[in-house]
């Protein structure tokens, strides 16, 4: 049962178009929300007058800054207010919202509010932010709290270094040394469901919000505890979601609903244009990054000094993930004795970054294994045989000092590298390149409860919704049918709504089949003791002679029909039903004085993951085409290989869309592309062949040895595509995304560079 | 306000919409065939297409007012009369050709048009096929390998070239 390939439980529906997600939820009555927005990068709010909107026909509800409690939201720096209340700081920020009984009603109250700008010089890059007498997007700083890890000085949000031995005097005794800077561009996360939410107030005083949410439970609190509403009374029901990518982790159109909602009678629903959706969008951090390693001429590494700025937006929301992960990241998974490891967070005035799947990871990892390739190209040595030399084996250590088992980062190298022929000849202007990567698995805390039902069924209500992933749709069904030996089939997975109490931490972090896995393993097997118990008495048997298989329950060893699970159900007075929850695992211990301001030094079940990649450049046009990327991923055990396989090809053109077109764009009046017609996704003639590889190599804390699985698949193909383009013509852009005019400009730089190479020796006597 | 006819699904509606009221907002909010998804509502994402006379257009940009008197087939009337679904959806059922689903009906319609069409294809037809249609969640490999197996499967029961929605066709005809 665990570890077979089928199909999804869910799958029926979808095809079928039956599935509901939030904006298809029938709601009575139901208002639309719509939101009005700042149309400047920064500005100052000087008046706010929503009399003439709120005379208009039709129109139910207008809410901003001075409708809503006056407090900041709680996240690590108490930076942000549901609506500005003096400070306009990105374009598109939401600054009132209105209900009405029509679209047509909705917009034209919003063209009828008055807002008063003063436009301020806005912060667009993190150099322009931390430049010297830089404007402040926040000027009142000082004054936030914030909780004691985070660093907050001006216009830098946060900050954190990883620091062993002595790089100076590693370069020092290096054969070779390389430095190199890269720079990285926003990207959206890319679901293709945009944000939608409805509220509705309840007569008791309570909330009802229908969202498809990353984590109901915790923005449940959330806006309970802003609003000043009993947790207890306000409901979260999660419906399907049509993607999520990390970009649906924290409220957006929830937050506006339930505003609005709080003054209504009636429900109000607010969904998102694609347009509103982008200019609200949490996307992927762009930035910058220097880098300096060396090492000896057999290609032993000995020292790294790495230093990322990440522009992180207006406000911190979630942002800081991503400076925390890419310092555990930018030496790894490589033996290196000596290094420094540094990430700054820059506020600027553009949309609030976010943890978009894998938060840091593509950065990171585009970053380092282009520099280390380079530094391979130095060497002159393959860059599979120095991965190979350096990559870390089992007793190794993390770069902040946790010591590490079951690593596979040779294995997933090895078979990645096979899988598209590496050593064999291409021919010109074809390449193949490779990245290597680690990551974590999160166990943040899930209860479930699983009941056996009369009719030989079994319902399951999780607290993790199902945002495509199939954790909860396909995974969880395996795991419970196979402790209680029935076909996942027969199981009904219930959505995620927080009127069931089966709290869990949400989709994020690889975490999802991890926690939830193991809160409803824990409950089926309380409702299989249940089942046993009832099976001893009707069968005459002891319980460790009994057996559950194929839906019923027999003694070992006979042919006897046995029990159905039906009949034992009946015989224990209707459902069987049981509680679980997943253990709390303390953290791996880390030797601290190697780490300053770090809160995610400490990695769950470490996993491994390598790509490889080949492509072809166009070196007229500077056009890549990636023709085949493989990725070995070491998932500790799969439960569910089919999800596996759909998240490694799903990373991979994700990925394909980070390495090559994804980009957002800024100019002075703020965020340029926010559409799909100018913000390109990859499409089925874009992507590659993908060949999805699965390396078990078990955890010790993971259900079943597994280890997190969602988010490693998209870290690592960027940089194998740009080790692939330098690998075919020589150079590869140091900039995210390689679009074809950077390839050109790398491929003429490189012309230039190599012309006046030869110049300069035949003038030499 | 202009008065139309559509024949969605094999059944016959009789509204009246406004004239720049598209062919989603009709199906969605009016007759409550929420199958068929907003994605992007400008063209580019393909979630929202949907067959008028047996091709795909991408109901976002189709107004109301031009599907008068036509067939419509939306991802709710692609199963036969007896409900089997398409070879087109039982081959995505089984090739785990989706995972959130939100693409999944225009994705569909587009590939049962297209094998209608094309009873041969090649992969890299299929990919030109679908290019109109976006997904970020499988990475589209799964999707390639369903509409080729559907393809297959369709010559094999000796249905190659049956249009989609014959069953919305035959009754608006009728």
């Amino acid at each position: 049962m665990l570890g077979a390939h089928r199909e999804r439980p869910d799958a029926l529906a979808k095809v079928s178009g039956a599935t509901l997600y939030t904006a298809d939820v029938a709601l009575r009555d139901a208002l639309v929300g719509m939101v009005l927005r700042s149309p400047h990068p920064f500005a100052r709010i000087k008046r706010i007058d929503t009399q003439l909107a709120g005379a208009l026909p039709g129109v139910l509800a207008i809410a901003h800054a001075g409708t809503v409690p006056d407090k900041r939201l709680d996240f690590s720096i108490k930076d942000q207010q549901l609506f500005p209340k003096t400070y306009a700081r990105y374009a598109g920020e939401p600054v009132a919202a209105v209900a009405a009984e029509s679209v047509t009603q909705a917009r034209a109250a919003l063209d009828a509010i008055v807002v008063e700008y003063e436009p301020l010089e806005p912060l667009l890059t993190i150099e322009a932010a931390l430049g010297a007498n830089a404007p402040l997007v926040h000027p009142d700083w000082q004054t936030y709290e914030k909780s004691d890890s985070r660093v907050l000085r001006g216009n830098i949000c946060g900050y954190n270094r990883i620091r062993r031995g002595d790089v100076d005097a590693a370069f020092a005794a290096a054969d070779a040394v390389v430095e190199s800077e890269y720079r990285l561009a926003p990207s959206a996360p890319g679901y293709i469901e945009p944000r939608a939410a409805a509220a509705r107030r309840e007569p008791d005083g309570g909330l009802t919000v229908w969202c498809g949410s990353q984590s109901p439970y915790g923005n449940r609190d959330e806006l309970a505890a802003f609003f000043d509403l009993d947790p207890t009374k306000v409901r979260f029901i999660n419906q399907f979601v049509g993607g999520a990518f990390g970009g649906k982790i924290l409220m957006a159109t929830e937050w506006y609903a339930a505003a609005l909602a709080l003054q209504c009678a009636r429900p109000v629903r607010v969904v998102w244009s694609r347009h509103e959706d982008q200019l609200n969008v949490f996307p992927r951090h762009g930035g910058f990054a220097r880098l300096k390693s060396g090492a000896k001429a057999d290609g032993t590494l000995l020292g790294m000094r790495a230093s990322f700025f990440f522009n992180t937006g207006a406000y911190i929301g979630y942002g800081s993930g991503t400076a925390l992960i890419a310092t555990m990241l930018a030496s790894a998974p490589y033996r290196i004795p000596n290094l420094d490891l540094e990430a700054t967070l820059v506020y600027t005035n553009a949309q609030v970054a976010g943890p978009v799947r894998a938060p840091g990871g593509p950065q990171a990892n585009f970053v380092k294994e282009s520099h280390l390739d380079e530094l391979a190209r130095k060497l002159d040595i393959d860059p599979l045989e120095f991965r190979l030399k350096n990559a870390w084996v089992d007793g190794d250590v993390s770069p902040s000092g946790q010591k590490l088992t079951s690593v596979s980062v040779k294995e997933t190298l090895r078979r990645a590298a096979a899988a598209i022929g590496w050593g064999k000849d291409l021919g010109t202007d074809r390449g193949r390149g490779l990245a290597a990567t680690w990551w974590f698995s999160s166990c943040g805390g899930s209860k479930a409860r699983v009941a056996a039902l009369e009719n030989g069924r079994v319902r399951v209500a999780s607290g993790n919704p199902e945002v495509g992933t199939g954790s909860a749709a396909a995974a969880l069904p395996i795991i419970v049918a196979d402790v209680l030996g029935i076909d996942p089939s027969r199981i009904d997975m219930e959505l995620a709504d927080t009127a069931t109490g089966t709290y869990d931490s949400g989709v994020g972090g690889s975490g999802s089949t991890f926690s939830a896995g193991q809160a409803v393993e824990a409950a089926a097997v309380r409702v299989r003791q249940k089942l046993l118990e009832r099976a001893e008495q009707m069968l005459e048997a002891r319980a460790e002679d009994l057996v559950l298989e194929g839906g019923r329950a027999f003694v070992r060893g006979t042919d006897g029909p046995g029990i159905s699970l039906e009949r034992l159900v009946q015989s224990a007075g209707g459902e069987v039903s049981e509680a679980g929850e997943a253990p709390e695992l303390g953290d791996p211990e880390i030797d601290e004085s190697l780490v300053e301001t770090h809160e995610f030094a400490a990695w769950l079940a470490p996993s491994f993951t390598a790509t490889a990649a080949q492509v072809e450049v166009d070196r007229e046009t500077g056009r890549v085409s990636v023709e085949k990327i493989a990725t070995a991923q070491d998932v500790g055990f799969a439960i569910n290989p089919t999800g596996v396989v759909g998240q490694i090809e799903g990373g991979a053109t994700q990925a394909l869309g980070y390495a090559l077109t994804e980009e957002l764009k800024f100019d002075e009046r703020g965020l340029v592309n926010a559409n799909f017609k100018d913000y390109l996704l990859p499409t089925a003639v874009d992507a590659p062949s993908i060949e999805a590889i699965i390396v078990q190599s078990p955890s010790e804390e993971g259900p079943h040895g597994m280890k997190g699985a969602g988010e490693p698949p998209v870290t690592t193909p960027a940089a194998a595509i740009a080790n692939a383009v330098r690998d075919a013509v020589g150079t590869a852009p140091n900039e995210i995304p390689m679009t074809p005019e950077r390839v050109w400009q790398a491929l003429q730089s490189a012309q230039r560079h190599s012309a006046g190479k030869r110049s300069r020796s035949t003038a030499t006597p | 306000m202009h008065p139309v006819t559509l024949y969605v699904n094999g059944e016959k509606h009789e509204l009246v919409v406004e004239p720049l009221r598209s062919l989603l907002e009709t199906l969605r909010d009016d007759l409550g065939l929420t199958g068929t998804k907003e994605g992007c509502g400008t063209g580019y994402c393909g979630a929202c297409t949907v067959l008028v006379g047996g091709d795909p257009v991408n109901a976002c940009l189709y107004l109301s007012v031009d599907a008068d008197r036509k067939a419509i087939t939306t991802i709710e009337g692609l199963a036969d009369e007896n409900g089997a679904l398409h070879p087109v959806q039982r081959a995505f059922v089984e090739n785990t050709a989706l995972q959130c689903g939100f693409c999944t009906p225009g994705m569909i319609l587009s590939a049962a048009a297209f094998i209608a069409d094309d009873p041969e294809p090649s992969e890299s037809g299929v990919r030109a096929a679908l290019a109109g249609n976006l997904c970020r969640c499988t990475g589209y490999q799964s999707i390639v390998r369903a509409v080729l197996d559907a393809a297959k499967h369709m010559r094999d029961a000796g249905r190659a070239g049956e249009r989609p929605g014959r069953r919305a066709l035959i009754r608006a005809r009728a």
